[in-house]
């Protein structure tokens, strides 16, 4: 008696469990290729966001850092719901949301600072245009 | 600068759109095409351009991204999700830029009021140092005004002394010479009998008399006398007329107290 292929024998036995098996592999690499779980982006997001968390920031961009709290949030709820390709969008706009407020922050206070100085050199230039005529 | 229209970011993404215009289906996202607008309006800000350089490249590279991932069929979500970046990015130079100019007021607001201390000062040292001068030459001026003052009181201290010496001195003389202060002022009787009867010489007591009142009226030049005589009751009147007037020649004849300055 001649022997018979090993596989023909299995997939004259089981065709369907070989494509099943084929199926599951491919959904398992898509699943992974499309949705990487956002560790990094996670972790970049949440210290950007602290570090914008500051008084001057609250006082002077307020809406811009309420908007990158809120990003962050989501992020993690979307990572929570395993939806990790939202987690990551979230994570990184909440990144440049935290930037954003720190630096509008910033600018906001030089303005201020700027006009401030602008003010006493008129009040000094003043002051000396009025005591000069003594 | 360069031209929005030079750019190579602008080259760059007119090529992504010529290249998605080849394509069969037109790809076009609202979001991106904003943030392109937004990204070249930033190239046309000099203040952006020179104050936030990485901010701006950065920003480059986030629509480059976006840009890609419209290319390349991503989902809209992503394309919007990478425009969005690119926006924030945008913004973020915008801030840097306005931060970067603020602060450069701030510093030349800064430097403007040293300044401004600086000559203040320099003009008040400069006041002081006039008014110091001003009250040293007015002191100066004052002293020596002072000194001239002193030097005059001093000099009219000194005229005053020599004219009461001088007065002492007179009066001294006078009251040797048993002088009276009358209305018509000093008056020396030199002697009751200064001639005796009927004679036009003077006597012994007489020229001794007249020697001192010489010797007055030569020290004291500036002084006047009248001198008078009267004859006594011997004799006619037209005798002892005649007798006045040889007295009073011999009066101005020669003789030691004769003054010399001739008989009025």
């Amino acid at each position: 008696m001649a022997p018979r292929p090993i596989l023909n024998v299995r997939s004259a036995r089981s065709p369907w469990a070989v494509l099943a098996c084929a199926l599951g592999l491919g959904l398992a690499l898509s699943a992974c290729a499309t949705a990487p779980v956002p560790t990094t982006q996670m972790a970049v997001a949440e210290a950007s966001v602290q570090k914008a968390n500051s008084t001057s920031t609250r006082q002077y961009a307020g809406v811009e850092l309420q908007r990158a709290v809120d990003k962050l949030a989501q992020a993690q709820h979307a990572l929570v719901n395993k939806d990790y390709d939202g987690a990551r969008r979230f994570a990184e706009q909440a990144d440049v949301d935290a930037q954003v407020a720190d630096l509008h922050a910033h600018a906001v206070r030089a303005l201020k600072a700027a006009q401030d100085s602008r003010d006493a050199s008129k009040v000094l230039s003043d002051e000396i245009q009025r005591s000069a005529p003594r | 600068m360069n031209t929005p229209f030079t750019h190579p970011r602008f080259l760059l993404s007119a090529l992504c759109l010529t290249l998605a215009a080849c394509s069969s289906v037109p790809e076009r996202n609202s979001a991106l095409e904003r943030a392109h607008g937004r990204y070249n309006a930033a190239l046309n800000n000099a203040e952006i351009t020179s104050q936030a350089v990485p901010e701006m490249q950065a920003a480059a590279q986030a629509l480059v991204n976006a840009d890609q991932a419209l290319k390349t069929g991503a989902s809209d979500v992503e394309v919007d999700h990478l425009a969005y970046l690119a926006q924030q990015r945008i913004t973020m130079a915008q801030d840097t830029a306005a931060s970067r100019s603020a602060e450069a007021v701030t510093a030349g607001a800064a430097a403007e009021r040293d300044r401004l201390r600086l000559s203040q000062r320099t003009s008040e040292a400069d006041e002081a140092q006039a008014k110091l001068r001003q009250s040293q030459a007015e002191n100066a001026r004052q002293g020596s005004a002072l000194a001239a003052a002193e030097v005059d009181a001093q000099r009219k201290q000194m005229r005053a002394d020599q004219r009461d010496a001088h007065m002492q001195d007179l009066e001294v003389q006078l009251i040797e010479l048993h002088a009276k202060k009358t209305d018509r002022g000093m008056v020396v009787t030199v002697s009751d009998t200064l001639f005796d009867t009927g004679k036009a010489a003077l006597g012994v007591e007489g020229t001794r008399n007249m020697g001192k009142l010489a010797d007055f009226f030569k020290r004291n030049p500036g002084r006047h006398a009248t001198v008078e005589g009267y004859t006594d009751n011997v004799g006619g009147a037209a005798a002892n007329e005649r007798l006045s007037g040889r007295r009073r020649r011999c009066r101005c004849s020669p003789r030691p107290w004769r003054v010399g300055r001739g008989c009025a």
